[in-house]
């Protein structure tokens, strides 16, 4: 999780980089008067280790992966609710109340 | 639905509350999420944090939840004073609310004094025709009554409005299955099928039907059933590779002059019978003998 959240910042820190260099570009490219064709090749390398850092980071560094196979350990389903809009009270609890009879609800002061 | 790991967390969870760790509230939102019937914890550990000023005014808002769920609780163990003061400070909080007003009803349940609990519900949907769980509650009623034609009657008339409510159908299911009728029966697990495809126990409670109403098709299809609970469970489900072994056995005994299918089936089983006596081995072992003489009796292993 740390190496990918500092993959994640250097990433980010190259793009905030690759638009600093742009903009100076564009600065420079006024001084000299010349038509703006294509970005230079520093800022195209930069973007894309940018892109391939940041997409890294953004799959490494929230949590691990969840399985959606059905069959999964942690998705398996071993068994179903149980149907309590259809709970029924007279059953042996009547007969074998619940042990400890000083269970009380306090009334609110 | 109750998943494995959820399982798994509901048991440590209980075992920590049980032995003073904390955590009440966290357990007591797991068995409401999971929709558990646990009374007797929920009724002591809620009840402790309804006592406790402090922790019940960490609440919030949840608090009227848990009186809920405590008062719920109360009547299924039978203390009907708790329920009762659960109630009237939720009436306090909430007058003439029909939630409020079912939880009264279904203290009258509780009471055993059925025909002022069907005065209350018949109140209640009057206000509210169309209130999903007060007409469950009066299934539940005539079912507690012991008026299992009538509880089957309000079911069906039920499911003719509400047809997507799975929890219905699975209780008619459970009905028709304790009645024997094993045909409506696994029409419900049909319709439960259709609904929830994903969840193998529907698939195995219909083979389940199918193999008890027996004949040679339906063991057949009853032995697909089974295979298809055993794929979506990843194989962990006993019973579906216990079922897949005795519709086996069934089928050979009713098939015994012409095997024409016998290839195919045979696979399947020794499939099945190599994976119950790993599984048998593996968290059992002790009772492994049992399981090959019984394969043997059956005539699955040589």
């Amino acid at each position: 999780m740390g190496f990918g959240f500092a993959l994640g910042v250097f990433g980010g820190l190259i793009l905030a980089h690759a638009a600093y260099a742009t903009i100076q570009y564009r600065g420079m490219l006024k001084i000299v008067e010349e038509e703006f064709s294509g970005p230079p090749m520093n800022v195209v390398v930069e973007l894309l280790l940018g892109l391939a850092l940041c997409m890294w980071a953004g799959l490494a560094a929230p949590t691990k992966f969840l399985s959606i196979l059905p069959d999964s350990d942690e998705n398996r389903i071993v068994s179903l609710p149980t149907n309590l809009d259809f709970m029924i009270f007279n059953h042996r609890g009547r007969v074998f109340p619940s042990s400890d009879a000083e269970l009380k609800l306090k009334s609110k002061s | 639905m109750v998943g494995a790991a959820e399982e798994a967390r509901l048991r440590r969870l209980e075992s920590q509350v049980e032995n003073g760790g904390g955590g009440a509230w966290e357990y007591l939102c797991l068995v409401r999420k999971l929709k558990l019937r646990r009374s007797d914890q929920v009724l002591r550990h809620g009840l402790a944090l309804l006592n406790d000023p402090r922790a019940r005014s960490k609440l919030g808002g949840e608090e009227w939840t848990l009186y809920e769920q405590v008062a719920i609780a109360a009547m299924d163990c039978q203390k009907l004073d708790v329920a009762k003061d659960c109630i009237a400070t939720l009436s306090k909080q909430f007058p003439s609310s029909g939630r409020v007003g079912r939880l009264e009803a279904m203290m009258h349940e509780a009471r055993g004094a059925w025909a002022e609990a069907e005065r209350a519900y018949a109140l209640l949907l009057e206000n509210n025709p169309f209130d999903q769980i007060t007409q469950k509650r009066r299934v539940a009623m005539a079912k507690a009554q012991g008026n299992i034609s009538a509880a089957v009657d309000y079911l069906n008339k039920y499911l003719e409005i509400f047809m997507a409510d799975h929890d219905a159908w699975r209780e008619l299911a459970e009905i028709y299955v304790s009645l024997q009728m094993y045909k409506q029966a696994a029409f419900c697990y049909e319709e439960l099928i259709l609904a929830q495809p994903t969840v193998p126990l529907y698939h195995l409670a219909y083979a389940e039907v199918l193999y008890t109403m027996g004949g040679l098709e339906n063991l057949q299809t009853a032995k697909k059933y089974y295979a298809l609970t055993i794929e979506l469970t990843g194989g962990k489900n006993t019973r579906a590779l216990y079922g897949v072994c005795l519709c086996s056995a069934a089928i050979s005994q009713l098939t015994k002059g012409r095997n024409k299918e016998e290839k195919e089936g045979s696979e399947l089983q020794s499939l099945a019978v190599e994976a119950l006596t790993k599984d048998y081995k593996k968290r059992a072992p002790a009772k492994v003998p049992l399981l090959t003489n019984m394969l043997r009796n059956m005539k699955l292993t040589s």
